[in-house]
């Protein structure tokens, strides 16, 4: 870790346009709340010839529901999207998930597209994303497109972000009536990043699982859907034996490295614990919310 | 931007600085203007030791650009106490016993300020919470999260 940084140029537009006109890979960096992009260049992982702040650009901070879903922008912060009102009524997985990133601080400087942009398996808000079904919006100089969050994933530390392009909204569809998740994480402590977590989101309807989605992340080079344990519940009520058939399929369908914070062994067992719990716990709040009738 | 002489605004006075962009916040409140009281730690954003308030959020001065903070009010642990008359959260630190080596106390005081002056009737929980970026290496939890309960009595009731 160094105490300083290497000198930059610094420019700080007012537009998303001229912000994009600017960016270049890793030769002119975006900056949002900065987290991750000041601790690498502290420790000079990435030297950046100039860094283009968004802080300027006006109007990208909002986190808002319209008939469709929710959208976010690049500057909404973790610790706003947590606190929201309605990401809390309407999207409590999203919450639940930024809520075990413990520090504050890092809640109320990080942006949520910044933690996605960093293209870590290990994201806590990524795997929740994955199964809300999230749109990712990019912007380049004379074009937006809007691709599913696993198309937006390609490697460790690599997005479908190109040189010239931002992020600019996430968007998150509303969950289907009938529906309720729930997000697990397993660190070495609270503050470390995720050994393994999960994120399920699960619909019954009188008293079937018409519908799951099971998220994984820290157990590939990007965070991963378990689609073989998603189709062994569809259909089915969910108990105690149906839940464990598919905790056992997730297991079986990851592939987790060793690394210095647990061997590959141990990461496959958790998935298996974690899916397990999420997935009963998300049955439960789905009972509670009345999904085993048909509303 | 290469280097310009740019305004902070340091517990409520303006200071004007020469910055270049590659500044760390630390630094110029450190270095600069002598706000020492702002410590650096693991400048990883892990332990919260250069927490100081911005726009009154806690934030890490080791990971802020300092060209990102001109302007912006900024609230260090030399911005608490009335002349000699100290914080009643720095009050009740002394008085529960919750500093040890004192070098977390001035990110931990801040982080209970910015969630006292959101929420003056904390839980426990939400006080461990509001704390979870800072990290005392003396593990005196229990007593720094009595001093922030304190504290929120004292400045309820006015003492």
């Amino acid at each position: 870790m160094h105490r300083v940084l290497l000198p930059f140029e610094f420019a700080e537009p007012t537009t998303v346009g001229e912000v994009v006109g600017m960016v270049d890979g890793q030769k002119a960096m975006v900056l949002a709340g900065g987290v991750d992009l000041v601790l690498k260049m502290r420790l000079r992982q990435i030297l950046p010839e100039k860094v283009v702040s968004l802080q300027k650009v006006p109007g990208l901070d909002y986190v808002q529901e319209d008939g469709s879903g929710l959208r976010f922008g690049a500057l909404a912060s973790l610790r706003k999207i947590e606190l929201s009102a309605v990401v809390r009524g309407g999207w409590p997985l999203l919450a639940e998930a930024i809520g075990l990133i413990a520090s504050v601080q890092t809640k109320v400087m990080g942006t949520a597209i910044g933690n996605l942009c960093v293209g870590t398996p290990a994201s806590d808000i990524a795997p929740a994303l994955y199964a809300l079904g999230a749109g990712v919006t990019i912007v380049g100089t004379d074009s937006a497109r809007e691709i599913p969050i696993k198309q937006f994933f390609v490697d460790v530390g690599k997005t479908a972000v190109q040189p010239h392009e931002i992020v600019a909204e996430i968007f998150i569809p509303r969950p289907p009536a009938g529906s309720a998740g729930a997000f697990m994480k397993l660190s070495k402590t609270s503050e470390d990043i995720a050994k393994v977590n999960a994120a399920v989101l699960v619909t019954i309807v009188d008293g079937a699982c018409t519908d799951a989605k099971i998220a994984l992340g820290s157990v590939a080079p990007t965070p991963v859907r378990a689609s073989e344990a998603e189709r062994l519940l569809q259909g089915r009520g969910m108990n105690a034996r149906t839940i464990a058939e598919a905790a056992e399929a997730a297991a079986e369908a990851a592939t987790p490295i060793s690394d210095v914070r647990s061997t590959a062994a141990y990461r496959k067992e958790m998935v298996r614990v974690l899916v397990k719990d999420a997935l009963e716990k998300a049955a439960a709040r789905a009972l509670a919310r009345g999904g085993g009738h048909h509303a | 931007m290469r280097k310009e002489i740019a305004t902070f605004v340091v517990n409520g006075n303006e200071y004007e600085v020469i910055v270049e962009p590659h500044m760390l916040l630390i630094d110029v409140l450190r270095d600069k203007l002598g706000f020492t009281g702002t410590k650096y730690a693991c400048g990883a954003g892990d332990c919260g030791a250069c927490t100081v308030l911005i726009d009154g959020k806690p934030s890490f001065s080791c990971l802020t650009l300092a060209v990102t903070a001109r302007g912006k009010s900024i609230v260090t642990i030399e911005g608490l106490a009335q002349g000699t008359e100290l914080h009643p959260i720095q009050k009740a630190f002394v008085d529960k016993g919750a500093i040890q080596c004192g070098y977390c106390t001035p990110g931990m005081v801040l982080s209970a300020k910015a969630l006292l002056d959101e929420n003056p009737a904390p839980a426990r929980d939400e006080i461990k919470s509001a704390l979870a970026g800072n990290l005392c290496r003396c593990t005196g939890y229990v007593k720094i999260v009595d001093a922030v309960e304190a504290a929120a009595d004292a400045m309820r009731t006015g003492g």
